[in-house]
């Protein structure tokens, strides 16, 4: 447990006979002791770079890696105290559950032989292991597998814990379970903890904080609520939220609306210069069917799900599509006429895709 | 229906057993020959008198030639050569499949290319350079040699297996507190057990049965059965009854070594080619 920090970190893959690739250009993050942080981000935007270089499983180009100020740049895997769930668990078959967790202690050589047996059954005890001490790797369920690779993970009490994908293997029922363990268990153990995933729902519900990453940069910092809420930009704008966020693009007019065709104009939350091309964000959840107020719509197609539907629309003359989040009891049919109210807005300029405030 | 059936299963079998003595029968013919007097040796087909003279002329050292050293020898420079590729092989072969360095690709291909070149190719130069180095007729030199059937085997066949390894198993390890080499060591070197049983056993019957570079590149000390069980052939009168006899005592070690690690081959051989 301990303050972990990230100072202008960088890594740069470089092969002969082809341009050299910035996998992770310039991170700064701080994490408070106990803080859970969420990396989400698409494949290939250098969360696993960043998770490798911390783990001391690559080698780090530029910056430094702090814990509790003292740097671990250029000390092995071996000497640095940092826990990795892998996202294939990567378990040691040959040996038992009860084997694969005491493995680090006797490798470590930290503690006496009756002592790994005693953090091995008070670690199976609080991630629920107590019953499979003595199955092999092979016998288990992915969702078995993950807490034991996270129990290995737990039980030499890392200075900072690491989750790759932690339930990305898991089926849909595992998953959920899974995650309200995983979060009970970092909250009463107080690790502080980096969950690299590409999945937003892991992100949001475990997650203190959320660093949304493209491209090797951090494009945002920020509770879930402040990513989901304010986006720095487009790309956030789009990578969180489910359904993703309507993105339509228009051009401002004098009286401060965007005009996304001729028929249909939006009001702008922030006043933007006249002629100025925009991007308008608008969450399926923020739109709302009406009887006649707000803009004329008609209807493609319309799924009726249990809990919402979700209704796609053409505003006239828009190419995109407008997607909206409608109530349960709604039946809508094709090419039906509606209304749809719009409420929380977003504006991005449409060249840098930066939010407009 | 069912008649058909039934005739089906006798032709099949018909044809299997036709295809085992057909298979059989050179091993046959030879066990023949070696259970022959050498005044019935051409004398007869199937009926002579059978004795074990043969073989106990040729484990007993009575026509002159050390038909025992030679099985020694055999022995000696087979499971030499399998040790020492194993010793350099495991390690290229786990370097080759988890990094990429510069020349590793090639460095691979040349290893490759011991193996399709022609052993005839090599060993005038070979013989020469032998003599001069000191190394004809020596176990050392033989060994050496010998890795040019052994290391190629070893270590394609290892990197294929360390290659399905996942690595993060190795980097779990380093991150419980193992070094670099207590990883290799202790965590990917026990997973791929059986592929060392069984590649070292390939390697073990190729190296047993290589015929050219004992042939050039020994003349006694160090000769091994191939080439000298083909002694017998010499002299006045070619014996085929002890040729055939040291041809069986040579296939024992090779058999028996089969039989033992069949479990551990049958898996290793296997391996890798079913996904899971």
């Amino acid at each position: 447990m301990a303050e972990l920090e990230l100072r202008d970190l960088r890594k740069t893959y470089r092969s002969r006979g082809r341009p050299a690739v910035d996998a992770v250009r310039g991170l700064d993050l701080a994490l408070g002791t106990g803080e859970l942080l969420g990396l989400l981000g698409p494949s290939g935007c250098g969360k696993s770079t960043t998770l490798r270089m911390i783990a001391g499983l690559e080698t780090v180009t530029g910056g430094d890696i702090l814990v509790d100020g003292e740097s671990l740049v250029g000390r092995p895997a071996q000497r640095r105290n940092i826990g990795v769930a892998f996202e294939n668990y990567a378990l040691y078959p040959p040996l038992t559950v009860a084997e694969n967790l005491g493995f680090g202690l006797k490798a470590r050589r930290k503690a006496a032989r009756g002592d790994v047996d005693r953090k091995v059954e008070d670690i199976a005890e609080r991630v629920g292991l107590t019953d499979i001490l003595d199955a092999r790797p092979a016998g288990l369920s992915s969702g078995q597998k993950q807490r034991v690779s996270l129990a290995r993970a737990l039980i030499r009490e890392p200075d900072v814990l690491l989750l790759d994908e932690p339930l990305s293997h898991l089926d849909a029922a595992q998953r959920d379970t899974t995650r309200r363990e995983l979060k009970r268990i970092q909250r009463d153990l107080g690790h502080t903890t980096i969950l690299v995933t590409h999945d937003q729902e892991e992100a949001l519900s475990l997650a203190d904080r959320i660093a949304v990453m493209k491209d090797g940069v951090i494009q945002q910092l920020g509770t879930p609520y402040e990513i989901y809420d304010s986006p720095a930009n487009v790309f956030v704008a789009d990578f969180v939220g489910e359904p993703p966020i309507n993105l339509l693009t228009g051009v401002v007019t004098a009286d401060g609306h965007a005009r996304l065709s001729d028929a249909v104009r939006i009001a702008l939350p922030v006043p933007v210069a006249e002629g100025r091309e925009v991007v308008v964000g608008i969450r399926p959840e923020d739109l709302r069917l009406t009887g006649d107020e707000g803009l004329p719509a008609r209807v493609v197609a319309h799924e009726p799900l249990l809990e919402s539907g979700i209704a796609t629309l053409a505003l006239e003359g828009v190419e995109h599509p407008l997607v909206v989040v409608t109530d349960p009891e709604v039946r809508l049919a094709h090419d039906d006429q509606v209304h749809v109210a719009v409420g929380l807005t977003h504006v991005f300029d449409a060249e840098t895709g930066d939010t407009l405030r | 229906m069912t008649l058909q059936k039934r005739l089906l299963g006798w032709l099949a079998d018909a044809a299997l057993i036709l295809y085992f003595v057909f298979a059989l029968f050179p091993i046959a013919w030879m066990v023949i020959l070696s259970l022959k007097p050498t005044n019935q040796l051409f004398s007869t087909y199937f009926s002579f008198s059978p004795t074990f003279d043969g073989y106990r002329t040729v484990l007993g050292d009575s026509e002159g030639i050390p038909f025992v050293r030679f099985f020694v020898n055999s022995l000696v420079v087979s499971v030499g050569a399998v040790v020492l590729s194993l010793v350099v092989g495991l390690p290229a072969a786990y370097a080759s499949a988890r990094w990429r360095f510069k020349g590793s690709e090639n460095l691979m291909f040349t290893l490759l290319s011991f193996r399709f070149a022609p052993e005839l190719t090599v060993i005038i130069p070979l013989f020469v350079l032998y003599q001069k180095l000191g190394l004809f007729d020596t176990y050392v030199g033989m060994i050496w040699v010998l890795q040019l059937v052994t290391l190629p085997l070893i270590v394609w066949i290892m990197r294929s297996y360390f290659a399905d390894l996942t690595p993060e198993l190795e980097q779990a390890a380093l991150l419980d507190g193992y070094s670099r080499k207590q990883a290799f060591f202790k965590v990917a070197l026990p997973l791929v057990k059986p592929g060392v049983a069984a590649v070292s056993l390939l390697a073990f019957i190729f190296a047993w049965n290589n015929f050219v570079f004992p042939l050039i590149l020994t003349s006694n000390e160090a000769q091994t059965v191939t080439v000298g069980a083909l002694s017998f052939l010499g002299g006045d009168r070619p014996k085929y009854n002890l040729t055939a006899a040291a041809a069986l005592v040579s296939v024992v070690p090779p058999l028996l070594l089969a039989l033992t690690i069949q479990r551990y081959l049958v898996r290793g051989l296997s391996f890798g080619a079913v996904k899971s």
